[in-house]
């Protein structure tokens, strides 16, 4: 393999902040951006807490200069991008565009559909246009003018893991200099009331990894990384924050949407990726778990890290307590929490924890820690189809 | 490029070649072609199969007809496009909270209006804990799950990928690419569509099932010589960049055309005949299966069946051997350079 791909930047746009560093202090100060749906109208808004970006879709728009008719989704995408970009001159460099959705322009869609379905002719097809998910990244790909080759993965909640990794595969053959990689979702009543209806909803602030969690909080938001081969990072002057040193994907072939009890599929994508990665369990520093809040996904999850790392389990702690369960975002979202744990030394508590999971034998870590040591972070997304990713971030 | 297609699965409007049956020409007058009733009670039990909408139904069949004929029990990846997803059940859903004002749903529609349940759906039934994904892109969703293959057979030498393309249309979907723009609104007969210059296509659907290698299975393959897609608004361009494909090919005995019958989609392909390769010999394909985004599927899998049986609906210039395929699906263009071991 002629190259590694470097992580030389991060974008990101969460309920716990606009950009990298706003996120980064909420972390810091437990600053969590679950409450009430004021953006979203549904139904379910005194019900059901949510994690979403507190702006308008104009207020969104207006931070890249996009169509603020365009949907939510593609805001909130193009808002992680221009941050991740950065200044870099990437002219006469192959640049591709990975990008991760499960919820396309539903949105919109879902506000016209029933005009649309009985009069297609006078129903506003400006909110039809761009229902597909790959409309989502072909809008903001053209916003950024990014065009050597684009593509839209969608896998449910391990949707912009699976982006990641395909850009690194496509950097380290040589297939592109530089890539832009993650993924982006916003809240939809269709999303929201598909997971009410499978019941893994909490109607309190999620508490992942506790004996007595009820569930998950959707989220809404956008994560990237900005990769490079070595080659383009020299030619940009760009500085390597670490590199995605290993990563898999493995199908749990158990169940459409439960994890299997003892999370088959869970423990295939960790222990091929960290295969790939050339490790060892004892060498990861730290998980940033998937951990959604859901019985069955813990349970799973728990007793999978339990068996790779057979009772030496590093730190580990999910990250969805604040920002909620950004669904096809959440893999880039914690692609750039797990860059932040290695350049600051970062290990994120994982907040609301309160009482010890009954069915495994290992904690999660509940307090903040700074100033560690971070030289390889473990990076868990699991969804629908039995969809199990991992990735490995390595200093170097 | 490199790759070996050794047996495909195919549900079309043109029919399948589920057991004894393959692909024909069919006569119709409309403006959207439906996949032909396929004998799914074959593959799948009468209990599952009714809680299957039809994207599922024609995936899990053409993935386990793509077996069958490779004589594997499963794959070691498995990697599907399709642009559009589960559209029925994604509707069902979105119909009754709508009309039910978010209240009294149930959960079935949307688990399997995910995009990826038709990939998830197979791993379950074939027990594959490999490598899947599935690619959302627009004309590009089959193209993308072919590279990723590409790339996966690459980095694990030996094995087999079962790559696919799946596209279902519902009447809605049918009005909003009518309103788009792709698909005409006046009945086409298949004379229209293929004879050309109508004010849109006929839209379609389907899904294609390949199993792919590095090495041949048997004598029997397709290779895949070279694989060139692009994106381009500018016709002149892309016309540009297809004939630098063509130009760089031998012994091309017949270049299979994307003309989809629609008026700008026929002077295209009839403006790169002239300038790119007027003296090769040409077929369409879109009059049998109709204009969708992983259409190249449905192209790739009837030059499976010829090379399996020896026969297709259309006509290849002898001895189809070399055969370049140009597609596109809008603005998204692929090119493939092809090799038939019959």
């Amino acid at each position: 393999m002629s190259t590694k791909a470097h992580i030389v930047n991060t974008g990101i746009i969460t309920s716990i902040g606009d950009n990298t560093e706003m996120c980064l202090r909420s972390l810091l100060e437990g600053k969590s951006g679950v409450g009430k749906a004021e953006y979203l109208s549904t139904y379910w808004k005194d019900e059901l807490p949510v994690c979403e970006v507190k702006k308008t879709n104009e207020e969104l728009a207006a931070i890249t200069n996009i169509n603020s008719s365009y949907p939510r989704t593609a805001l909130l995408s193009a808002i992680a991008v221009q941050e991740v970009l950065g200044g870099y001159d990437l002219s006469g460099l192959r640049i591709g565009f990975f990008s991760a959705n499960t919820v396309g322009g539903m949105d919109l869609t879902e506000s016209v559909y029933g005009e649309f379905k009985d009069n297609p002719e006078t129903a506003d097809f400006n909110n039809i246009r761009h229902h597909e998910c790959g409309a989502i990244t072909e809008l903001v790909a053209e916003h950024f003018d990014i065009s050597d080759f684009v593509t839209t993965i969608s896998t449910a909640c391990s949707s912009s893991a699976n982006s990641i990794m395909m850009a690194v595969k496509m950097i380290e053959k040589g297939m592109l200099d530089v890539a832009v990689a993650g993924g982006a979702d916003s809240m939809s009543k269709f999303t929201l009331n598909g997971f009410n209806t499978l019941m893994i909803l909490d109607k309190e602030p999620c508490q992942p990894f506790d004996n007595n969690r009820r569930g998950l909080n959707l989220g809404e938001g956008a994560g990237y990384v900005l990769l490079m081969s070595n080659e383009a990072m020299q030619r940009c002057s760009a500085n390597s924050i670490c590199i995605v040193n290993g990563y898999a994907n493995a199908n749990d072939a158990y169940h459409q949407t439960a994890s299997s009890p003892d999370g088959i599929g869970n423990k295939l994508a960790m222990s091929n990726a960290l295969k790939k990665a050339g490790l060892q369990p004892k060498d990861v520093d730290y998980i940033n778990l998937h951990g959604t809040g859901t019985a069955n996904n813990d349970s799973s999850e728990g007793k999978a890290v339990q068996d790779i790392f057979e009772g030496t389990i590093p730190k580990a702690s999910s990250t969805k307590a604040y920002t909620g369960h950004t669904l096809g975002a959440a893999g880039g979202v914690e692609a750039v929490f797990s860059t932040l744990s290695i350049r600051d030394g970062i290990v994120y508590p994982n907040m609301r924890w309160q009482t010890q999971m009954e069915d495994i034998d290992w904690g999660v870590v509940t307090e903040l820690q700074t100033g560690q040591d971070i030289k390889h972070v473990l990076s868990n997304s699991f969804g629908f189809g039995g969809n199990c990713s991992s990735l490995v971030f390595s200093k170097i | 490029m490199e790759l070996y297609i050794n047996s495909a699965g195919i549900i079309s409007a043109a029919g399948n070649n589920i057991g004894e049956g393959y692909l024909s020409t069919h006569d119709y007058n409309t403006t959207a072609l439906y996949s032909a009733d396929a004998d799914y009670k074959a593959y799948i039990p009468v209990m599952q199969l009714r809680r299957m909408s039809k994207a599922v139904r024609m995936g899990v069949v053409a993935s386990k007809v793509a077996m069958q004929k490779a004589g594997v029990a499963k794959p070691d990846a498995i990697t599907v496009g399709t642009a559009y997803g589960c559209l029925q059940d994604t509707e069902r859903f979105l119909d009754k909270m709508v009309n039910q004002d978010e209240q009294m749903l149930t959960p079935t529609a949307f688990i399997q209006s995910t995009h990826n349940t038709v990939s998830g759906q197979i791993a379950l039934l074939s027990k594959c804990n490999g490598h899947n994904l599935t690619f959302v892109h627009k004309g590009h969703s089959f193209e993308h799950a072919l590279i990723d293959a590409q790339m996966y057979l690459e980095d694990n030498n030996s094995g087999g990928v079962l790559v696919g393309g799946i596209d279902e249309l519902t009447e809605n979907s049918i009005n909003a690419l009518q309103l788009g723009g792709v698909g005409t609104n006046e009945s086409l007969s298949t004379e229209n569509v293929i004879r050309g210059g109508n004010k849109g296509a006929v839209i379609g659907e389907g899904a294609a099932f390949f199993y792919i290698t590095k090495q041949p299975v048997a004598d029997k393959y397709i290779k895949i010589n070279a694989l060139n897609i692009f994106k381009s608004t500018d016709e002149s361009k892309a016309v540009d960049r297809i004939k630098s494909f063509v130009n760089a090919l031998t012994d091309i005995d017949t270049v299979l055309l994307g003309d989809n019958g629609g008026n700008s989609s026929s002077l295209l392909y009839n403006k790169l005949v002239e300038s790119a390769f007027p003296n090769i010999a040409t077929a369409k394909f879109k009059h049998l299966c109709g204009e969708f985004p992983t259409a190249s599927s449905f192209a790739l899998g009837m030059l499976s069946q010829y090379v399996e049986i020896g026969e297709m609906p259309i006509e290849l210039n002898a001895p189809a051997k070399h055969i370049v395929l140009i597609n596109n699906f809008k603005q998204y263009y692929s090119c493939w350079g092809l090799e038939l071991s019959v």
